[in-house]
């Protein structure tokens, strides 16, 4: 038996890695990848094709590969769809094939193909119509399991990802030898460079041909530019990474594969997604091999020619022992001859020339003019059966149908490719993304020599654009390979089904099929056969299906177009793009100063926005939440409560025309508030809907502090900002959010006076004439300590707001709590914050709903008729203006009845439609003082018809029963409390 | 009259932790202010912070270091400069009051901000994973400063030296902001 592994190529042999393959353990060595290390154990067969279950092999060397997938690791790291060609071997490598039931080699599946008449294109169009209800039951989930690529762990991805920003004046994309030269040139000039590269080496395909460059081999020169690149300051060279798309702005996505070739990660990150910022970039990715459609030249032991090279050279494996090359270019022949030179029996060149006359290798049959139609061999090819009759017995059959540029992130911008007859493959249009530059094989120049004399010019160029000053130096020497070729895609006499695309298994008759069916544009076409999706892409597939397509169109290539290529280049992981948002750390969470004394003290907390609140103190005995809020809300009417109201939006407005600023940005009048005075503010939308309210206190001339609610915090600075810079750009005003800056707390309830004045220092008169409701001002509080105060009130009852540097936010709060012990003081959350405010019958964001105008809120008469401000204009339309919805008070007939928030208002007698829909219910809570259920909303003329019985209509939970329209003021409708 | 002072209590409470050689701290005892420069009050503020601390209005993106006091002017928008001491001041907006009088208007932000500094080889690579802005040295040299957003917080980044950079972001947030440069660097590590 002949050795599958010959000397040379770039692995370590001192480093020999053990790896597994469907449970059996191989050797390979370090610098191969998995499907090389497959190759020289001699492993043929590794996957089963996704519709028919036809056997298949390793059909590239890249990561074009369409059939060499594998599910790599296992359990919760197991992830499918690896390709084993760009997998890079490590020491405890576990693989397995996809897509078989039973056996690699006995697919019980395989059937499929036996059936293969019934499952052309679109066989699910048109088949499994009845009935109607076993689509979804039955048929869909059968075809599923039966066609795939590989299977989801089903659990948590365990793995770290991690994502990050890059700065460069230059991307190098791609780190072949256009790539390396081109890097190089740039980074001498000065320029930031970075250059990635997919590989986990670099030098493209000099690693897999015997080129020479300036004299010495292919793979040392790319190793010593590569070393020089890596010394430089200026240059970030990095290989396993994958630039997958180009974005707006010189933006490009790229990931790199920091682990994926060790067994552990340690917990460091396996992946890391890279947004990376250039000036310019050059797209030096190289080109695609593209094979030739024939009858059944899908099977094992058919390969690229340009990857039996690679495997060849580079991975010194030997992907068959008697070779066959069919190829319709120059290029091919290079295959024969690299595996003569090799010791490697070739069979035949065929060539679809008939013009050639190249010289076959020794040994080797040339049939020029010639063409493969089909092949035999079950589970590995072992006779070609050509036009003119002759068969050539094989193991292998390296096949070749010329080169395509990879330009697919030209198109990410919607470029289009242009057709090239020169080389007939398509090459990037000139209306290239922004700042972007192509060099070598991806602008079609085939051969070594023109890659290289390109990526200077163009290395220059961009250099000298970027500012930088460049000395004319000549292109390193090398040869122009021969690589002219005659256009043939398909094997228009093969019998037997001709593979276009492997990975989807869409033959040409598919394709032909899609043709008589009328599915004729590009874009159709591939819907309909599923030609050029999946992980592949159709890298290797698109431009014989193109050709085919046109010859069934009567156009031409270029005619029929391309589909349009679209990020990702290759697949990016899920957990890639997550990246570190996962989790906990989906987001970040703000957290009051009170939180670690609310923590270890039974609150439990509630997400509001980023903030988590305290939405109640669990006290021992309380058997529900309610038990707590009905305990917090009454002791608050009763004594005193504290709660951490830090979370509200605080906004520091300064400036000359600070009063002249809220003139226009509230419904009501600010510039004429005395200094140490809060009011209570309306905003509007431009459009006339209420946006927020909240109290706004003047502490100088020029000076002025707003409140907004918590969750309008951010949306209200930013309107503010927008009018000072758009609106309002004359007027001398400043905003900065000290939200962060103070700790505020709520001390609300009958005793909160007395309270405050045992933690305030001497003297301080906080009495009802020295500081009514609504005053504001500084005062001293536990020895010293300077704190703002506002006599404001949510609850409606005699209440302050305290607000001190957040460092001491902490510690007042367990201070006004100790101090607080003589007046029952209890902390409150805002549950019971709810409860208070409803039965005050204060509006908040369930009122401020985005749908609703002052007057509906009741707060029309805050409407200045003297001024201008934003929202008047559009205030006035019918709809917001002479609306007849008003806030109203709701309770439920029967007491014991609970009310709920959303259900809609009929009057009595009617029946619930949306005709009689007559407004719905904003807010509800149980009011532990009154002892039932009490609700807020809206209702036509609500503010007429107190005393008046309607229908609280809730379909949804249930929940209709018949309420009473009560004013929305259920504790203390004259307001005595809060002034007193 | 009470009877003791309010303890003060960091966001941090004074973190201090060395990641292979990199370091990462919270900077406490910092005093902020920030300076909104009034229409047409620009050479005004600036005469007179030349004055009390020996520098102008820093343009926006530039730090300028005090010559009469241990502490930077940061310079973050046309129109707004922060004041900052590196040490802890009951009254900062006092203190400046008392300086430059009434060109500027200003508000305390001594509380509002968390401060983490980060330094050692790693700091650039541990950034990079975290803000969208070019923080090379090239684009991003010593005494620069820039706002910027890591993992959805807001941050003021300002590079001190080479390998030291100073990040302010929200004080509610300080657990979470920590969460993530402490992440970036153990990641990088």
């Amino acid at each position: 038996m002949k050795a599958h592994r010959i000397s040379g190529g770039l692995i370590d042999r001192t480093k020999p890695l053990t790896f597994s393959f469907n449970h059996e353990r191989y050797q390979g060595f370090e610098g191969d990848t998995l499907a090389s290390a497959l190759v020289a154990n001699g492993i043929k067969l590794v996957g089963r094709s996704f519709k028919y279950h036809r056997p298949r092999g390793i059909f590239s060397a890249g990561s074009e590969e369409p059939n060499a997938l594998f599910q790599i690791g296992h359990e919760a790291h197991q992830e499918p769809n690896c390709r084993g060609t760009v997998t890079e071997l490590y020491d405890g490598l576990e693989a397995t094939s996809q897509n078989h039931l039973g056996f690699l080699s006995h697919d019980l599946l395989a059937v499929n193909d036996l059936l293969s008449p019934f499952l052309s294109a679109g066989f699910y169009y048109k088949t499994f119509m009845w009935p109607k209800s076993f689509w979804e039951k039955l048929y869909e989930p059968v075809i599923r399991s039966a066609a795939g690529l590989g299977a989801l762990s089903k659990r948590p991805d365990p793995d770290v990802y991690d994502k990050g920003y890059l700065h460069c004046d230059l991307l190098v994309i791609g780190a072949g030898p256009a790539g390396l030269w081109a890097a190089l040139n740039a980074a001498r000039a000065g320029a930031r460079v970075i250059i990635a590269d997919e590989d986990f080496l670099s030098g493209g395909r000099l690693n897999s041909e015997r080129f020479e460059v300036d004299g010495m081999p292919g793979t040392a020169w790319a190793s010593k530019i590569a070393e020089e690149l890596q010394a430089q300051d200026n240059v970030r060279f990095m290989t396993r990474t994958t630039v997958f798309g180009s974005y707006d702005h010189g933006i490009y996505g790229a990931l790199e594969r920091k682990t994926d070739h060790l067994l552990e990660s340690n917990g460091k990150p396996r992946q890391v997604l890279w947004r990376i910022y250039s000036k310019r970039s050059l797209l030096c990715s190289g080109a695609i091999e593209r094979p030739i459609a024939f009858g059944n030249n899908d099977r094992p032991g058919i390969m690229l020619a340009g990857a039996a090279r690679t495997y060849l050279t580079r991975y010194a494996a030997v992907p068959g022992q008697s070779v066959a090359v069919f190829t319709n270019n120059d290029d091919g022949w290079q295959t024969a001859f690299d595996f003569a030179e090799a010791g490697i029996e070739v069979k035949a060149v065929i060539d679809t020339r008939s013009d050639c006359r190249k010289i076959a290798p020794e040994g080797a049959m040339p049939f020029y003019g010639d063409q493969v139609i089909d092949t035999k061999g079950r589970k590995g090819v072992n006779l070609a059966l050509l036009k003119s009759g002759a068969g050539v017995e094989c193991d292998f059959l390296a096949v070749s149908g010329g080169w395509n540029p990879a330009l697919h992130l030209t198109c990410h911008q919607r470029g289009k490719p242009q057709w090239n007859e020169a080389i007939n493959a398509f090459i990037p249009s000139p209306d290239l993304p922004k700042g972007m530059s192509v060099a070598g094989a991806a602008n079609g120049s085939l051969t070594l020599s023109a890659a290289l004399e390109e990526a200077n010019k163009e290395a220059h160029a961009i250099s000298e654009d970027l500012g930088f000053k460049t000395k004319s130096s000549p292109a390193p020497t090398a040869s122009d390979e021969a690589y002219e070729g005659a256009p043939f895609w398909y094997v228009a006499d093969s019998k037997s089904r001709a593979f276009v695309d492997l990975q989807n298994d869409v033959t040409s008759k598919d394709i032909a099929l899609a043709h008589q069916e009328g599915f004729r544009s590009v874009e159709h076409l591939k819907r309909y056969t599923t030609m050029g999706m999946a992980t592949d892409q159709g890298k290797t597939s698109n431009i014989l299906g193109l050709a085919i397509s046109a010859h069934y169109t009567g156009k031409t290539i270029p005619e029929t177009g391309t589909t349009i290529f679209r990020p990702p280049y290759t697949p990016v992981p899920i957990g890639a793009f997550a990246g570190r948002s996962r989790g906990k750390d989906f987001r970040p969470t703000r957290l009051t100063p009170s939180h670690q004394w609310a923590s270890k003290n039974g609150a439990s907390f509630v997400e509001t926005g980023l903030w988590l609140r305290a939405e109640w103190y669990v006290k021992p005995g309380e058997k529900g939440w309610r038990d707590s809020v009905d305990r917090e809300a009454k002791a608050v009417r009763e004594g005193v409560g504290i709660c951490d109201v830090t979370t509200l939006g605080k906004i520091d407005i300064q400036g000359r025309d600070a009063g002249t600023f809220l003139d226009k940005v509230y419904t009501n009048t600010f510039s004429t508030l005395a200094v140490g005075k809060v009011r209570y503010g309306l905003m509007l939308r431009e459009d006339g809907l209420a946006m927020d309210d909240g109290t706004t206190a003047r502490l100088g001339e020029t000076h002025f502090v707003m409140t907004t609610t918590t969750a309008n915090a951010v949306l209200v600075y930013r309107h503010l900002e927008f009018c000072r810079q758009c609106l309002f750009p004359d007027l001398d005003v400043h905003l900065i959010s000290t939200t962060e800056e103070w700790a505020q707390f709520a001390v609300a309830g009958p005793k909160s006076r007395a309270l405050l004045e045992k933690i305030a220092d001497n003297p301080a008169d906080l009495s009802n004439g020295a500081f009514p409701f609504m005053a504001c001002g500084e005062i001293a509080i536990c020895g010293g300590l300077k704190a703002r105060l506002f006599r404001i009130s949510f609850s409606g009852e005699l209440a302050y707001e305290i607000a001190v540097p957040r460092r001491y936010g902490h510690a007042l709060f367990e201070r006004l709590i100790k101090d607080g012990k003589a007046f029952g003081v209890v902390p409150y959350g805002t549950e019971a914050l709810n409860v208070l405010r409803i039965e005050k019958g204060h509006a908040t964001a369930n009122e401020i709903c985005g749908q609703v105008g002052a007057q509906a809120l009741g707060l029309g008469k805050m409407l200045s008729s003297k001024k201008d401000f934003i929202g008047k204009t559009l205030g006035k339309r019918p709809g917001i203006a002479e609306t007849d919805l008003r806030l109203a008070g709701f309770r439920p007939l029967d007491r014991n009845r609970i009310l709920t928030a959303g259900a809609h208002f009929i009057s009595n007698g009617q029946t619930a439609s949306l005709e009689n829909d007559e407004g719905w219910m904003t807010s509800v809570a149980y009011s532990p003082g009154l002892g039932y259920s009490i609700g807020l909303g809206f209702i036509k003329n609500g503010d007429k018809r107190i005393g008046e019985i309607v229908t609280a209509f809730d379909a949804v939970r249930d929940n209709s029963m018949d309420v009473e329209i009560v004013s929305p003021h259920f504790v203390d409708p004259e307001g005595e409390r809060l002034r007193g | 009259m009470a009877e003791t002072s309010l303890k003060a209590k960091s966001p941090l409470n004074g973190y201090r932790k060395t990641l292979g050689k990199t370091k990462l701290e919270e900077v406490s005892g910092l005093s902020i202010v920030s300076l909104a420069i009034p229409q047409r009050g620009k050479t005004k503020l600036s005469d007179a912070l030349k004055t009390a601390f020996g520098v102008a209005v820093p343009a926006p993106g530039k730090t300028l270091t005090m010559t009469s006091e241990s502490g930077l002017l940061i310079g973050l928008q046309s129109d707004l400069v922060f004041a900052l001491f590196m040490k802890d001041m009951p009254d900062p907006v006092g203190f400046i009051g008392g300086k430059i009088g009434d060109t500027a208007y200003l508000t305390r932000q001594s509380d509002g901000w968390c401060a983490l500094r980060l330094s050692g080889p790693l700091t650039f690579a541990a950034l990079e994973r975290l803000s969208q802005v070019d923080l090379s040295p090239q684009s991003f040299p010593v005494g620069a400063v820039a706002r910027t957003a890591m993992e959805h917080l807001n941050v003021i980044a300002i590079r001190e030296d080479n390998e030291t950079f100073l990040l302010l972001s929200a004080s509610s947030s300080a657990p979470s902001f920590l969460h993530a440069v402490e992440t970036s660097v153990r990641n990088v590590l």
